[in-house]
């Protein structure tokens, strides 16, 4: 039997063509696009990712740079400018050895597994509340800190985040189940 | 292509991104000018060298011996970004035609970046000049089946980017050809986790393209591993893409690809369906080879599946399409694929016939004497009713591998 079109294995990659700027040559032009964006890329970086603010300073300023030899193929500058900032904090938590999943839309979340249930009732009862909270990612940690201790509300949170009521709604259940994962963990450990 | 739902959010709009960015980050306003002057010097400086140094490249390739080109990493001119990029630019051009000439300049690429002094370039554009390098040349091992070296080639380009977050595109560019060597080394389990890795990191950039290209080479690693529902479900998620795209041939390719899953599947309507959109797409951009291409690989795989009359429908259609296109050994050889069918079928004057046919065109096109004398055999054999599927296999294999020697010859 023939092989799947072969083409699809044997063709080169596309490689990163030395396309023309999407413009001659303005250093205002760069200029501007650090100016409108460099706000941006260190907000994301620090309030997305927890990154020290020093540091994502200097990741934001390592993606404008390499996005300068990419300047020609990349069609949506903000998404391209984005998605590099998201990747680079991830890339940035993976070499500090600390694991940093994504905050990003599940539809689990809208649905609480089961085991989720009861953990505000279970999680206060327990004194590894605060080993738990230890051992999560710090933006997660923090926004069941601002929610279930320091008693803020679901917009007031999201404000502070700079997202929508709606997505830390979602962002609140995946922390809990989260937790909950921690915690079930720690009390298997305990029981062995 | 999905991400976080605020991280899309803020790519597509701008009141959003302001109100995200315009609080809670203190800053240090004369360092971020700095650095602001560093990014435009910067842009500035590439841009002008680009503009000094058109066609640097081909110039100093066409008027050097191919085996002196290694002492080209001296001269001057060569040894700047600009000048890399069109050595980037050379490889692909050749990657196909030639590519031990695309490996030459992939060394000769290599040499130059690890060589510039580390004061000429930011050390993260510095770093992407050496992945690319790199990935150039793991590409072209990677076409000359030097598996083991184009792996390690690609570990280099990786090594050069890891000290640096910011390079997340460029890394997935190097592994996705890393995940393409291990797939032809059928290490199917670790090309499968990092094409799909490279397919998040490219989604999450907005680069449409690699996105498919990723998603192309996974789906064919799930193709050999026999995940065909899996395979067909990538492929069908990255058909909008490809049409999102505007990229015609990439679509051909998807349709044609997700057609071989739906024969696996004994779908066979919607393989016809499919392999029917592949080659509407391929004639609409007049690619006749991969018409016939496409028309031959569903033929084979009809007759394989017992679908006898319309697998030859296909293969006649190919033939025809191959002939058109004056791709006489290809012809020949779907003519043999053909001729096994009707074999097979008892019909042995028509594929009597089909040899003779092909025996004729062989000769017009002034084709290999042993091609068109392992042909003549099988006519022969014919005659004496000595023929089986299995002889006409066999003379297929003579007059492909005498093609395949030819090829050898020419690279």
């Amino acid at each position: 039997m023939p092989p799947m079109a072969p083409e699809a294995m044997d063709d080169a990659p596309e490689d990163l063509r030395p396309l023309p700027l999407p413009c001659s040559v303005d250093e205002n032009v760069f200029a501007r696009i650090y100016e409108e964006n460099c706000g941006l890329l260190v907000s994301l970086a620090v309030r997305k990712f927890q990154v020290p603010t020093v540091d994502a300073e200097a990741l934001a300023h390592e993606v404008f740079l390499s996005y300068l030899r990419h300047a020609g193929e990349v069609r949506d500058l903000h998404h391209w400018l984005i998605g590099a900032i998201c990747n680079a904090s991830r890339y940035y938590w993976r070499k500090h050895g600390r694991n940093i999943e994504q905050l990003d839309t599940d539809i689990a979340a809208e649905r609480p597994d089961p085991r989720s249930r009861n953990v505000l009732f279970d999680l206060p009862d327990s004194i590894a509340l605060d080993e738990v909270l230890e051992r999560m990612p710090p933006r997660w940690a923090q926004i069941l800190r601002l929610r279930y201790l320091d008693g803020y509300s679901i917009k007031e949170i999201a404000e502070q985040q700079g997202v929508t009521s709606k997505y830390m709604q979602k962002l609140v259940g995946k922390c809990l189940h989260r937790a909950q994962e921690i915690f079930n963990g720690m009390r298997a450990r305990k029981d062995q | 292509m999905t991400h976080s739902d605020d991280v899309e959010h803020l790519a597509e709009c701008s009141a959003c991104r302001q109100r995200f960015a315009a609080n809670v980050v203190p800053f240090d306003p004369a360092a971020r000018r700095g650095r602001e002057r560093e990014f435009t010097s910067v842009a500035g400086r590439l841009e002008r060298e680009r503009d000094e140094s058109s066609d640097v490249v081909a110039r100093y390739l066409r008027d050097t011996p191919t085996d002196e080109w290694s002492r080209l990493a001296e001269m001057p001119d060569l040894r700047n970004n600009a000048a890399l990029e069109q050595m980037s630019e050379e490889v692909r051009r050749r990657l196909h035609r030639n590519p031990r000439e695309a490996l030459a300049i992939a060394n000769l690429s290599a040499s130059i970046a690890e060589s510039l002094a580390p004061s000429q370039y930011p050390s993260v554009v510095l770093a992407q000049l050496r992945g690319t390098a790199w990935k150039d040349r793991a590409s072209t091992l990677r076409y000359l089946a030097r598996y083991d070296e184009a792996l390690e080639a690609a570990e280099r380009g990786e090594e050069a980017l890891a000290p640096f977050a910011s390079l997340e595109h460029d890394r997935a560019v190097i592994r996705m050809v890393k995940g393409m060597i291990l797939a032809q080394q059928e290490r199917f389990e670790e090309a499968s986790v990092i094409l799909s890795e490279c397919r998040q990191v490219f989604s999450d950039h907005g680069d449409r393209t690699r996105y498919v290209q990723a998603g192309l080479a996974q789906a064919g690693v799930m193709y050999e591993s026999n995940l065909i529902d899996e395979c067909r479900e990538l492929l069908l998620n990255l058909l909008p893409h490809a049409t999102a795209d505007g990229d015609v041939a990439t679509q051909a390719k998807i349709h044609s690809n997700i057609g071989y899953c739906e024969m696996r599947r004994d779908a066979f309507a919607s393989a016809n369906i499919h392999f029917s959109e592949a080659v509407a797409g391929f004639t609409d951009l007049g690619y006749t080879s991969e018409v016939a291409r496409t028309e031959r690989g569903a033929g084979l795989i009809l007759v394989a599946r017992g679908q006898l009359t319309s697998g030859l429908a296909r293969l006649r259609d190919a033939r025809r399409a191959f002939i058109a296109a004056g791709m006489t050994e290809d012809a020949g050889l779907c003519g043999l694929n053909i001729a096994a069918v009707l074999i097979e079928r008892g019909d042995r004057t028509a594929a009597r016939s089909l040899a003779q046919s092909i025996i004729e065109e062989f000769t017009a096109a002034g084709m290999n004497e042993r091609a068109i004398s392992a042909v003549a055999t099988l006519r022969d054999a014919i005659d004496v009713d000595g023929a089986t599927a299995e002889t006409v296999n066999t003379v297929h294999a003579v007059v492909e591998s005498l093609r395949e020697d030819v090829r050898d010859a020419t690279n």
